[in-house]
C-alpha cells in the first residue's frame, strides 16, 4: 500500500506556519501545538491510549515485573530474582508439555497442512458451484470452538457404541480408545481441531490460487507442459509465500493450544496432552489454596520470546508478500 | 467477452485441457469426490448434532447412529431453551459480542482516525507501540491482565462479573487499528482538503467525512469483533464468574456435567445456529479471505 | 459547529467513564450493607444445571429465611466448589459471602487470613458448645478462633452400587461386595452381561484420582502423609497399599475389562456415568446421593450404598466434610447476617425439632431427598434424634443403604492428609490415569516419581 507523499503533510496543519515559523520556547511551542488542533488529537487517540495502556501495554510490562516476583495476592510481592525462571525450568512436567505442544504442532502440520492444500487447489479447477465448496469446507470454522469440542467429545466416546466407534464398526475397525489412551489422546485432539480451522486455511489458499498471473500458466504451455506440470511448476512456486504464512501462522496457534486438552481431556491421560499453556494456566488458576502467578507469568515470557521471532517473521513476509 | 474473463482468472487447467476427455473424467470424478467429502466431513458432524438434539438420550448412548429407534424427543429442545435456560445465556452472548464490537470499533476508528489523517508528531511513537503488541502472544496478557482487571487503576472496584471485564481488553486489538488505519491511508486526501476548506474542524471530519466513506473496512472488522467474541473461551471463563452473566461458551462446559444428555446436545445445537445464520449472510465477506489476518489474532 | 463536535466528543468519553464506574460499583453494591440497615447477603445454591424441583426447593427456602428475617437479602448464587477454580474466585472476590471449602482447605485459608473472624458470630448459636471438637477444630485458626463452621454433615466414603445392573447379572442386589476381590468379581460379571458398561469405575480426573486412590489405600491400612510430632510431613505416595490399590485397578482394567471404555472421570462426571446407568459401582462420599438427585435425575429404584470394604490392621474410611466460610474484608452486618444464614440453612435444623421437621417439609414437598446418610457432626444421640424427627418424611430409600448405615458408626475413620492435600492429589491423577490407560504402566515407579514431588512440596514448608 502506497501513499501519496504529497498528502503526507498534517491536513491540519494551516497554511504558511512553515515559512514563517517563530523560534521554538517552549510557552511558543504549546501555542503551536494547540493551534495546530493538538488537543483534539489526543481527544481521539484518548480510546486508544487508555484502553491500550491499561489493557495490552501496562499487564506486558506487570508481566515481566511479575516473573521476577513472588504473589499470593494476600501479603504484598516479593522479589525473588530468577527463583521463578528456576523453578519452572525443573519443573518435570515443563518438559513434558514442551514434547507435547511440538507433538500437537507436528501433527497439526501433518494432518492440517496438506489436507488444506490439495483441496484447494481441487477446488480451483471447480466450474459450476465453486460457492457450495467453499462454503462446505468453510462451515466447520463458523462453529464456536467450544461447542465443537464439546460435540466431539461425545464423538469420542470410547465405549463400542459411541458415535465414531459404532461408524468404524460398519467396516470392522475398531473399537478405539480415542482420547481414553496416551497414545491416541494427541492424534484424537488434532483431528478435532484440524476439523475447526482447515476451513480457513482452504480459504487462504483458494485466494492465492486465483491470483496467480495467467500468463505464467499460459507461457508453460506453450512450452508444452501438461497439468502436474503446471501444478508443480507453477502453481506451487507461487504459493510459497502464502504457505509458508500459513505455516507460521499455524505454528504461531499451536504453540498456544489450551482449549482443546482443556476440555477434552484436562491434560490426561497422565499428562499425555498437558501442553504449555495449560500448564501456565495449572501455575496460576489450578491450585485451590493460591495462584504461581510468578510462575505462570515466568514461562509466558518464555513462550513469548520465542513466538515474537515468528511473528517477526510473519510481520516481514506479509509485509515484502503484499507489496 | 467471455474469454477475456476466462482467462483473466484462468487456472493451472485451460480450457483446451478441459476439452481432453481423460482431463474431464480424472477432474470431474475428483471434484464429485471433494464433494461427497466435504458434505460427509463438513456438513456431517452438525448433521448429527442436529439429530441428536431431537434423539432421547439412551437412544444417543447406545445406538447413536440409529434413526430414531424409540422416536423423536422434541421435548430435548423445549427444555434446552426454557430449563437449562439457553436462551438467557444467548442473550449474555449477544451482550458480550455487542460490548466487544463497540469497544473494538471505538478504538480502531478513532486511533485509526489519529494515525492516518491528523497525524500528530508523536503518532510515530504510538503505532510503532501499537504494533509491537502484536509480537506478544496474548498469553502473556492472561495473568497480567486477570490481575488488571482484578483491580483496575483509578477504579476503585473489581471489574470481575461485570461485561466490562470483557469488553475493555477486547478493544486493545493492534490487528484492527492497523487495519482501519491503512484503509483511512487510501481514501482520497483531496476529500479531506475539501472539507477543511469548507471548515470542517477535525470531528466533523470524522464523523461526517472518514466514517460514512469507511464502511466496508467496519463491515470488516465488525463481522470479525462478533465472530471472535463468540469464540473467546478462555478470558470470560476467568473474568465471568457469576453464572448468570456467562456466555454460551463459558456456561456449556459447566453445566456438561450435571444436564442429560439430550438436552446438552439440543443446547449445543441452539448455539450453532446463529453463527451459522450468519455465516449464510456475510458468506462473501467469509469466503473472501479477508480472515487472513484476523487468523493471527489467534 | 466546532464545538457542539468537541462537547459530543467529551461527551462520549466521559458518558463511558461514568457508566463504567456506574455499572461496576453497581456490581459491588449488590452484596452488602446499606445504609437503612437491610443487608444483601450472597449465598451457595446448587450445583450449575441443577433440575429445576431442586432450584424450587431452594427458593422456597429463601423465601422462609427472608420471612423471618425482613432486614436481609439473599442472593442464591451456583457453585461447586472446584480446585482448579478456587483461588481465583477467592483472589478475585466473585465467591459468595457464605460459600462452602473441604476440611482439608480451612487452615491455610485462615492462615493466609483469607477467612473472616466468625469466633463471635459463632458463639452466638446456641449449640455452639455442642459441635464435636474434633471437627470444629478444622475450622480454627492457630489462635484458636472459629474462622470456619462445619456446615453439611460429615461424609464417609461408601461404596454405591447400581441394583439393576447387579440383578442383570444374576448378582443378589441386596447383597453388595464386602472385599475388593468380590468387587473385582462382580464388576467382571456385570460388565460381561452389559457389554459398554463399567463394572466399576474410579475418578481420575481434577484431583479426585488422587482423592479416591487415597481412600483405596486407607482401606487397605496404608497412609499417603506420616505427620511426626515435631510437625515434620513425610510423603508415603509409595505405600505397599497404594500399590496393592493400583494392582487391583491395573487387574480390572487389563485382564477383567471390567471398567468399560471411559477413564476421564471426576466428581460430576462419574455421578453422571452413574446416574445414566454406564457405571455399575463406584466410591463417593456417602452423601452424593443428593446431589444425583438434584442434578443427575437419578433413578433411586436402582441406587445401593454399601460399606466400603476395609482390609488389613489399621484400614479406615475416608471422611471429610464441608465447612462454610466468610471471605475475610466483610463489614460485621455481612457476618451477623451470615450466621443466620447458615444457621437457618445448614445447621440448625440438625438440632431443633421444629426447624428438622419444617426444612424436611419443604424439601418433600418438592420431592427433594431427605434422610441420605451422613455422619453426624454433633453427636451419634443427637443424629439418632434428628433422624427420629425426620422420620416420616425420609424419602430417600433407606433399605437400600441398609449395608452402609449399619455399620457407619463403627468402621474406623481417617482424615485427608493434613499438608498440601490438593496438589498432592493432582499429583496423583496421573499416576491413576496412567494405570488404566497404559497396560505397561509401572506402578511403583510411577508412585515413586509422584512421591519426590510431594516430598518437595512438603519440603518448602
Amino acid at each position: 500500500m502506497t501513499r501519496n507523499d504529497v498528502l503526507a503533510a498534517p491536513v491540519t496543519a494551516p497554511p504558511g506556519t512553515r515559512t514563517d515559523r517563530p523560534r521554538r520556547t517552549p510557552a511558543t511551542a504549546l501555542v503551536t501545538w494547540v493551534r495546530r488542533g493538538g488537543p483534539h488529537h489526543l481527544v481521539f487517540l484518548l480510546p486508544t491510549l487508555v484502553i491500550f495502556g491499561v489493557f495490552s501495554w501496562y499487564p506486558i510490562v506487570r508481566s515481566v515485573v511479575m516473573s521476577f516476583q513472588k504473589t499470593n495476592l494476600a501479603a504484598p510481592p516479593r522479589w525473588v530474582g530468577w527463583h521463578n525462571f528456576v523453578f519452572v525450568l525443573h519443573d518435570p512436567l515443563l518438559g513434558t508439555a514442551v514434547r507435547n505442544t511440538l507433538w500437537f504442532a507436528l501433527l497439526a502440520l501433518i494432518i492440517g497442512y496438506p489436507v488444506p492444500l490439495v483441496a484447494a487447489v481441487v477446488m480451483s479447477e471447480v466450474r459450476r458451484a465453486k460457492g457450495l465448496y467453499s462454503a462446505l469446507a468453510y462451515l466447520p470454522v463458523v462453529v464456536p470452538p467450544v461447542v465443537s469440542v464439546l460435540l466431539w467429545r461425545v464423538f469420542y466416546d470410547a465405549s463400542p457404541t459411541g458415535v465414531f466407534n459404532t461408524i468404524l464398526g460398519w467396516v470392522g475397525l475398531g473399537p478405539f480408545p480415542w482420547l481414553q489412551d496416551q497414545t491416541w489422546a494427541m492424534p484424537s485432539l488434532v483431528l478435532a481441531a484440524t476439523w475447526s480451522g482447515a476451513g480457513g486455511t482452504v480459504i487462504i489458499y483458494l485466494a492465492a490460487l486465483l491470483s496467480v498471473p495467467p500468463e505464467l500458466y499460459d507461457a508453460a504451455e506453450v512450452d508444452g507442459a501438461g497439468i502436474w506440470r503446471k501444478v508443480w511448476h507453477v502453481t506451487m512456486p507461487q504459493l510459497r509465500g502464502v504457505l509458508f504464512i500459513t505455516l507460521i501462522l499455524q505454528i504461531i496457534a499451536t504453540a498456544q493450544v489450551f482449549l482443546e486438552p482443556y476440555l477434552f481431556t484436562g491434560g490426561g491421560p497422565a499428562n499425555a496432552t498437558v501442553t504449555v499453556l495449560l500448564l501456565i494456566y495449572r501455575y496460576a488458576f489450578q491450585n485451590s489454596l493460591g495462584g504461581n502467578y510468578g510462575a505462570a507469568t515466568a514461562l509466558s515470557l518464555m513462550l513469548a520470546v520465542v513466538l515474537a521471532l515468528f511473528s517477526l517473521l510473519y510481520f516481514r513476509l506479509t509485509k515484502s508478500w503484499s507489496q | 467477452m467471455a474469454a477475456i474473463a476466462q482467462t483473466a482468472d484462468r487456472t493451472a487447467v485451460s480450457a483446451s485441457d478441459w476439452r481432453r476427455p481423460g482431463v474431464r473424467w480424472g477432474l470431474g470424478s475428483a471434484h464429485v469426490v471433494l464433494l461427497v467429502l466435504l458434505v460427509v466431513v463438513g456438513l456431517g458432524p452438525l448433521l448429527l448434532l442436529a439429530k441428536f438434539a431431537v434423539t432421547p438420550t439412551q437412544d444417543i448412548l447406545r445406538t447413536p447412529m440409529a434413526v430414531f429407534p424409540h422416536g423423536i424427543a422434541w421435548s430435548n429442545l423445549d427444555q434446552a431453551w426454557n430449563d437449562v435456560q439457553i436462551s438467557h445465556y444467548f442473550l449474555n452472548t449477544v451482550w458480550v459480542a455487542a460490548g466487544s464490537w463497540a469497544s473494538q470499533l471505538l478504538v480502531a476508528t478513532t486511533g485509526g482516525y489519529v494515525l492516518s489523517v491528523l497525524r500528530p508528531a508523536y503518532g510515530k511513537v504510538v503505532e510503532a507501540l501499537v504494533l509491537a503488541t502484536m509480537f506478544i502472544p496474548t498469553v502473556v496478557l492472561l495473568v497480567p491482565l486477570y490481575l488488571t482487571v482484578l483491580h483496575p487503576p483509578l477504579l476503585r472496584t473489581s471489574l470481575i462479573n461485570s461485561f466490562w471485564a470483557v469488553w475493555l481488553p477486547a478493544g486493545a486489538s493492534a490487528f484492527n487499528v492497523l487495519l482501519v488505519r491503512r484503509f483511512f491511508d487510501s481514501l482520497p486526501r483531496e476529500v479531506f482538503e475539501a472539507a477543511r476548506v469548507d471548515g470542517a474542524g477535525p470531528y466533523r471530519l470524522f464523523w461526517s467525512v472518514v466514517l460514512p466513506m469507511s464502511r466496508p473496512i467496519l463491515g470488516v472488522v465488525s463481522v470479525f469483533a462478533v465472530i471472535a467474541s463468540w469464540k473467546d473461551f478462555l478470558w470470560p471463563l476467568l473474568v465471568l464468574r457469576d453464572p448468570s452473566i456467562q456466555p454460551l461458551s463459558v456456561r456449556l462446559p459447566s453445566i456438561a456435567g450435571t444436564t442429560d444428555q439430550g438436552v446438552f446436545l439440543a443446547a449445543l445445537a441452539i448455539a450453532t445456529l446463529i453463527p451459522i445464520v450468519m455465516f449464510l449472510l456475510f458468506q462473501r465477506l467469509f469466503l473472501s479471505g479477508v480472515g487472513l489476518g484476523g487468523a493471527v489474532k489467534g | 459547529m466546532k464545538s457542539t463536535y468537541r462537547a459530543a466528543a467529551f461527551g462520549l468519553a466521559g458518558a463511558m467513564a461514568l457508566s463504567l464506574t456506574a455499572c461496576s460499583s453497581g456490581g459491588n453494591a449488590s452484596t452488602g450493607a446499606s445504609s437503612d440497615g437491610k443487608v444483601t447477603l450472597s449465598v451457595v445454591s446448587l450445583l450449575p444445571g441443577s433440575e429445576q424441583a431442586a432450584i424450587d426447593a431452594f427458593n422456597a427456602q429463601v423465601k422462609q429465611f427472608e420471612a423471618a428475617n425482613p432486614n436481609i437479602t439473599i442472593k442464591p448464587v451456583e457453585y461447586e466448589w472446584q480446585a482448579p477454580t478456587f483461588a481465583a474466585q477467592l483472589a478475585g472476590g466473585t465467591l459468595p459471602d457464605v460459600f462452602e471449602i473441604p476440611f482439608t482447605d480451612a487452615k491455610t485459608l485462615i492462615a493466609n487470613g483469607q477467612l473472616a473472624n466468625m469466633d463471635k458470630q459463632f458463639h452466638t448459636l446456641p449449640y455452639a458448645g455442642k459441635f464435636n471438637p474434633a471437627i470444629l477444630d478444622s475450622g480454627k485458626g492457630s489462635d484458636g478462633k472459629v474462622y470456619a463452621i462445619p456446615a453439611k454433615n460429615v461424609y464417609g466414603v461408601g461404596l454405591h452400587y447400581n441394583r439393576k445392573l447387579f440383578e442383570s447379572a444374576g448378582l443378589d442386589p441386596d447383597k453388595p461386595p464386602t472385599t475388593w476381590d468380590q468387587v473385582a468379581q462382580d464388576a467382571k460379571k456385570i460388565a460381561d452381561a452389559n457389554p459398554g458398561v463399567a463394572g466399576y469405575m474410579q475418578m481420575s480426573q481434577n484431583g479426585t484420582g488422587g482423592w479416591q486412590l487415597t481412600v483405596q489405600t486407607y482401606a487397605r491400612g496404608g497412609r499417603i502423609q506420616e505427620v511426626s510430632k515435631d510437625g515434620k510431613a513425610t510423603s508415603t505416595l509409595d505405600d505397599p497399599a497404594t500399590v496393592e490399590a493400583l494392582q487391583w485397578l491395573q487387574k480390572m482394567r487389563w485382564n477383567d475389562n471390567s471398567l468399560g471404555s471411559n477413564y476421564l472421570l471426576d466428581w460430576g462426571t462419574m455421578n453422571q456415568a452413574f446416574a445414566s446407568g454406564k457405571v455399575a459401582m463406584y466410591t463417593s462420599g456417602s452423601d452424593v446421593y443428593t446431589s444425583m438427585i438434584q442434578s443427575n435425575g437419578l433413578d433411586p429404584a436402582i441406587y445401593g450404598l454399601a460399606a466400603l470394604p476395609l482390609e488389613g490392621s489399621d484400614a479406615g474410611v475416608l471422611t471429610g466434610g464441608t465447612l462454610a466460610a466468610v471471605p475475610a474484608g466483610v463489614s460485621t452486618a455481612v457476618k451477623n447476617a451470615a450466621i443466620k444464614w447458615i444457621d437457618f440453612f445448614y445447621t440448625g435444623k440438625l438440632v431443633d425439632k421444629d426447624r428438622a421437621v419444617a426444612d424436611a417439609q419443604t424439601l418433600v414437598k418438592d420431592k427433594q431427598p431427605v434422610g441420605t446418610p451422613v455422619l453426624p457432626m454433633f453427636d451419634k444421640a443427637q443424629y439418632e434424634q434428628n433422624q427420629e424427627w425426620i422420620k416420616q418424611y425420609i424419602n430417600v430409600p433407606l433399605d437400600h443403604m441398609k449395608s452402609y448405615t449399619d455399620t457407619m458408626f463403627e468402621l474406623p475413620l481417617v482424615g485427608e492428609p493434613s499438608r498440601h492435600t490438593q496438589e498432592i492429589y493432582a499429583l496423583m491423577d496421573p499416576v491413576v490415569q496412567a494405570v488404566l490407560t497404559n497396560k505397561n504402566a509401572d506402578i511403583e515407579k510411577l508412585l515413586k516419581d509422584a512421591n519426590t514431588q510431594a516430598q518437595n512440596l512438603l519440603d518448602q514448608d
